[in-house]
């Protein structure tokens, strides 16, 4: 275990910059979840960590170690791959024990690991299989157990679950956070899904365009997102945003719309144009309310996703009750006060 | 309704199985009778001639008489065919290792990328392309102990000259030299479209796991390219066993009988002393090698393939 430390991070490809001098701490232990839409650079960054990419500027410090220029097999790190990378030619148990035999470790400690790691995993059964006769989650586990074998300072995942199906991939989320929890290592995971962002971490970095917008706890990141990038991209379904300004003591947009605010609105919101957010699960559905016309409605059983237009704005709601909403009706809406967020519409900061 | 069907292996092969007739009906005959007759005629009928043929004793312009296995008995004393065996197995295995050997480093040359890099490959084929007897003329001419471009070659290097083809103990090494040179670019082939097929992503893992460049290529690139050389050394072993056009046109078989593979003492026996019936049963014998040769190393392979491991 160890605590890695990036400080002032890029990274060139010829003339395009894909990281700006990215800087994160991740303690020991730690369970960090890099996150963002597809380019923003989190697997790039990954990849410098592991070694795998050249660093063009800044350095990387695993434990006490500076290594941005050690080969990826001197930083004592081990990674799972999106598309699990294992040997096809050799058998799940000759798999997960490479890293020890290329290190000459005796076969009867091989031996002794490979069997714990796959009994960690559900594996035992398994080991004198090759990769091609095992399915996508079987696959993953393989990977991961070749992991812990190693017993790495830090693990990395490369967005591992991307290649199962839903269910599959629900299941393995637990099972990665059960194994860290077991083991303790500190993890650095990538993915573009902010579900697994959000169940998995302990802190969750966001990235767009090779810049960190934010790093925080997930209910930190929920609860009180810096921009309206990171409003946006943590949550599902996404934050509502209307654009309009303050009136008199509440939100009016610029269709007119009137909305209640926050008591603690800072004075300097006044006079600008703003953006005001509201996530659709903090709507509530009240007789009397905003009235809106259902425009779409989904039901899943447990909650109801419907979109109304609400005097011209187009809203998202998530109810959670069992309400009988059809295509076209109109229904009243009241918005939870202490739920809004605000934003600069200018620098799209949070006020 | 429609329906949709999966590309499933396991689906697929119950149903061509279902779907396969029990027996051919009557009236599709007349559909498959060309191609009967053509094979009974270009493929049953000499192999069943020349097995008759091995249990008679019949010399050109002779009268044939019906010797069991006499002829089959003769060849187990004959010397000279003991020693074209050996010629032949000592002609094939090297006919096989230079080029894998040569053809694979090739291979892994060709696989990275530097300038000229399709150009150079090209040129790297074009012996294939040559047909053997010109490319064993040619060969003869650099052969040539007085006149030849080797021997001028090698003093240039201050060594002394060779008899290349025509010394007994240097012309079967000579003969592979020139089967080398031809058919290494095929190796080469093979090998990069293995090298190819290779999938990446566990090289990354390797790295991360430790590997050095070494190891990448004794762990990882050696057993994923196995396949591939295995497909080569059928393909080379079977082509050198039954090699004839080089040998014959360069040395027919000599100096004396030092390179005379089974091929050659066939073919001298039956058609320069014509002796069909001893010649018959040589061919019937020589077909025999190549089978088990064929068979053992289809065998080997499959052991080889991880790629088909669940055909095991």
């Amino acid at each position: 275990m160890a605590h890695v430390n990036i400080q002032n991070v890029q990274k060139h490809f010829g003339p395009v910059k894909v990281i700006h001098d990215v800087s994160i701490d991740i303690a020991d232990g730690e369970f960090v979840v890099l996150v963002g839409p597809s380019g923003c650079g989190k697997s790039t960054l990954l990849r410098m960590i592991a070694g795998l990419e050249e660093v063009s500027g800044g350095e990387i410090r695993i434990g006490p170690r500076e290594v941005s220029n050690l080969p990826a097999r001197d930083r004592d790190i081990a990674m799972v791959f999106q598309n699990y990378a294992l040997y096809p030619h050799m058998t799940v148990e000759d798999n997960m024990g490479f890293a020890l035999k290329l290190k000459k470790v005796n076969p009867a400690e091989i031996n002794g690991k490979v069997r714990n790691a796959a009994s960690i995993l559900g594996l035992d059964k398994l080991l004198d299989r090759y990769p091609k006769q095992l399915s996508g989650g079987q696959r993953q586990r393989v990977a991961m157990g070749r992991a812990i074998v190693r017993d790495p300072q830090v693990f990395l995942f490369d967005e591992p679950l991307s290649n199962l199906d839903a269910k599959l991939r629900v299941q393995m989320r637990g099972e990665i956070k059960t194994m860290h929890q077991r083991i303790g290592t500190t993890t650095i995971y990538v993915t573009h899904d902010q579900v697994e962002a959000m169940t998995m971490a302990d802190k969750i970095v966001v990235l767009h365009d090779g810049y960190i917008e934010q790093v925080g706890a997930p209910l930190e990141l929920y609860d009180r997102p810096a921009n309206t990038f990171v409003a946006g991209f943590i949550g599902s379904p996404a934050m509502n945003f209307l654009n309009g300004r303050i009136e008199e003591g509440v939100f009016r947009t610029k269709q007119g719309l009137v909305l209640p605010l926050p008591q603690d609105v800072p004075s300097t919101a006044g006079g600008r144009e703003l953006v005001y957010g509201i996530r659709p699960e903090h709507i509530r559905a009240v007789p009397g309310g905003i009235e809106g016309k259902a425009t779409l409605v989904e039901g899943t059983g447990s909650e109801i996703y419907v979109r109304l237009d609400a005097g011209g704005e187009d809203i998202a709601c998530l109810f959670r009750e069992r309400l009988h909403i059809n295509f076209g009706d109109t229904i009243g809406i009241a918005v939870d006060p202490t739920a809004v967020h605000l934003f600069d519409r200018q620098t799209g900061r949070r006020i | 309704m429609a329906s949709v069907s999966i590309d499933n292996p396991m689906t697929r092969g119950k149903q061509e199985k279902r779907s396969k007739p029990s027996r051919l009906a009557p009236n599709y005959w007349p559909f498959v009778l060309p191609a009967l007759i053509v094979i009974a005629a270009v493929i049953v009928f000499p192999w069943v001639f020349t097995l008759w043929m091995s249990v008679n004793s019949w010399t050109l312009g002779q009268p044939r008489v019906f010797a069991g296995f006499a002829n089959y008995v003769r060849l187990a004393q004959d010397a000279r065919f003991w020693e074209s065996l050996w010629h032949t197995a000592t002609y094939t295995v090297l006919s096989v290792i230079l080029p894998l050997f040569l053809g694979t480093l090739a291979a892994l040359v060709f696989d990275a990328k530097f300038p000229l890099r399709g150009f150079l490959r090209g040129v790297f084929v074009m012996p294939m392309m040559a047909t053997p007897v010109a490319v064993a003329l040619v060969w003869t001419m650099m052969y040539h102990p007085q006149l030849g471009v080797l021997n001028y070659l090698l003093s240039l290097v201050g060594l002394g000259p060779q008899e290349w083809i025509y010394n007994q103990s240097t012309v079967i090494p000579s003969l592979v030299l020139v089967e080398t040179w031809q058919w290494t670019p095929l190796v080469m082939l093979i090998v990069l479209g293995g090298l190819a097929a290779v999938p990446r992503e566990p090289y990354e893992s390797a790295e991360i796991d430790g590997a050095n460049a070494w190891q990448k290529f004794r762990y990882l690139t050696m057993p994923m390219i196995a396949p591939f050389l295995m497909i080569a050394v059928i393909i080379r072993s079977i082509d050198a066993v039954k090699s004839f056009d080089i040998i014959y046109a360069m040395t027919q078989g000599g100096p004396g009988t030092a390179s005379e593979t089974i091929n050659i003492y066939l073919y001298n026996t039956a058609f320069a002393y014509y002796d069909i019936g001893y010649g018959s049963a040589m061919a019937v014998v020589f077909f025999v090698i190549i089978v088990a040769l064929s068979f053992v190393l289809l065998m080997v392979r499959q052991r080889a393939n991880w790629s088909d491991v669940e055909n095991r």
